[in-house]
């Protein structure tokens, strides 16, 4: 038997395993908005674990501040253990990115909800890279809900910071607002409508569909390439035939797939990243709408 | 007769789904190319200046992917 014929079966298996669908239960469906889904139960495992790690490491944090205050000696500040370092690290590499991206004055405010961002997002990829584990990002859903939280900061800091009047006339560029009323009407018309639409429609939409789509994406890659794996080295499907051809196959694929493994796991950073330094820039066109 | 119809259909439509996304992704791997070469270029000239350039760089490289992403979703939704 050819293993190619039973490649579709194994996608479709694969796009299943891939949907939304009762945690418990595999065959199920999602029958009401109540129902515990796979996809969040992985979520608030990230969630849970990113909340100990930092609970943990903040508190080992304070007791060594209290304890260079009170005893003098610096050496007690020094991140101690690989976790500390990777978390100090990560949150200066934030705080560097938001004074950077927002500005030294207003940035600071912003770290938490930016290091929120781009550790949940990470970790949840990470756990998405487990084999049977979920990440957020690999719904449509956990994403629209990660963008939707995203656009109520930049919209709400927008409207805040500069009143409604002041931010929705910031939308029109300055040299446009100066020009004759004709002008001002038509064309200022237009470009307040396109720029409506890309500041509370693109902007959310294309912040989900690119997480998705990336995560998405490479999900469905490793697991077609493991299926190879699968059909090429037969050591689970009873009905298949081992064959020299397909042995140098299913190494091939394994190759591959272990370059693509690698490749995901830069791409989990990679999108936590974009998605919290795009989140950094639409705040800071919130910030400075009254400049431009 | 309905049968071979309804088997044209199918595979019309799944050469669709690929002109979709192949057509989606030839404009954004354009504009990667020039993103990453002309980032490229900047950083050999200051290197002093990587660290900016980069993050600038990954910014517009997410506007450029947006479109190609946008294909890939198509490509599920046809």
């Amino acid at each position: 038997m050819n293993p190619l014929e039973l490649l579709p079966g194994k996608i479709a298996e694969l796009v299943h395993e891939l949907s939304v669908l009762p945690y418990n239960n595999m065959e199920g469906h999602v029958t009401s908005p109540w129902t515990l889904t796979n996809y969040v139960v992985w979520g608030l495992i990230a969630l849970v674990t990113t909340m100990i790690m930092f609970i943990v490491v903040a508190n080992r944090e304070k007791k060594q501040i209290a304890l260079a205050a009170q005893s003098g000696d610096v050496t007690a500040l020094a991140p101690a253990g690989r976790l500390v370092g990777a978390l100090e690290a990560g949150v200066e590499f934030i705080r560097d990115m938001a004074t950077d991206v927002i500005g030294p004055k207003d940035g600071p405010k912003y770290v938490p909800l930016l290091g929120t961002f781009f550790f949940m997002i990470l970790i949840s990829n990470m756990f998405g890279l487990i084999p049977a584990g979920k990440s957020i990002g690999g719904t449509i859903g956990g994403t629209v809900a990660l963008a939707l939280i995203s656009w109520l900061a930049f919209v709400w800091i927008g409207f805040s910071k500069n009143g409604a009047y002041g931010y929705l006339k910031s939308l029109i560029p300055e040299g446009v607002r100066q020009m004759p009323p004709a002008g001002r009407i038509i064309l200022g018309g237009f470009i307040f409508l396109l720029e409506f639409i890309s500041y509370f429609i693109v902007r959310p939409l294309t912040l989900a569909v690119r997480l998705f789509a990336n995560l998405y994406a490479g999900h469905i890659i490793l697991g077609v390439f493991s299926g190879f794996v699968a059909l090429f080295w037969p050591i689970f499907e009873k009905d298949l035939a081992w064959s020299i051809g397909g042995v140098g196959a299913g190494a091939l694929a394994l190759v591959f797939l272990i370059l693509m493994y690698a490749f995901e796991v830069f791409v989990a950073f990679i999108q936590a990243y974009v998605f919290t330094i795009l989140t950094a820039v639409y705040i800071q066109s919130s910030v400075h709408a009254s400049e431009h | 007769m309905e049968g071979s119809i309804v088997e044209a259909l199918v595979g019309l439509s799944a050469i669709g789904k690929g002109l979709a996304y192949g057509l989606a992704a030839i404009g954004p791997g354009i504009g990667i190319g020039i993103v990453g070469g002309k980032a490229l270029e900047a950083m050999a000239r200051q290197p002093e200046m990587a660290g900016r350039i980069q993050s600038t760089m990954f910014i517009a490289i997410a506007f450029t992917e947006a479109l190609a992403l946008l294909g890939f979703v198509l490509t599920f939704l046809l």
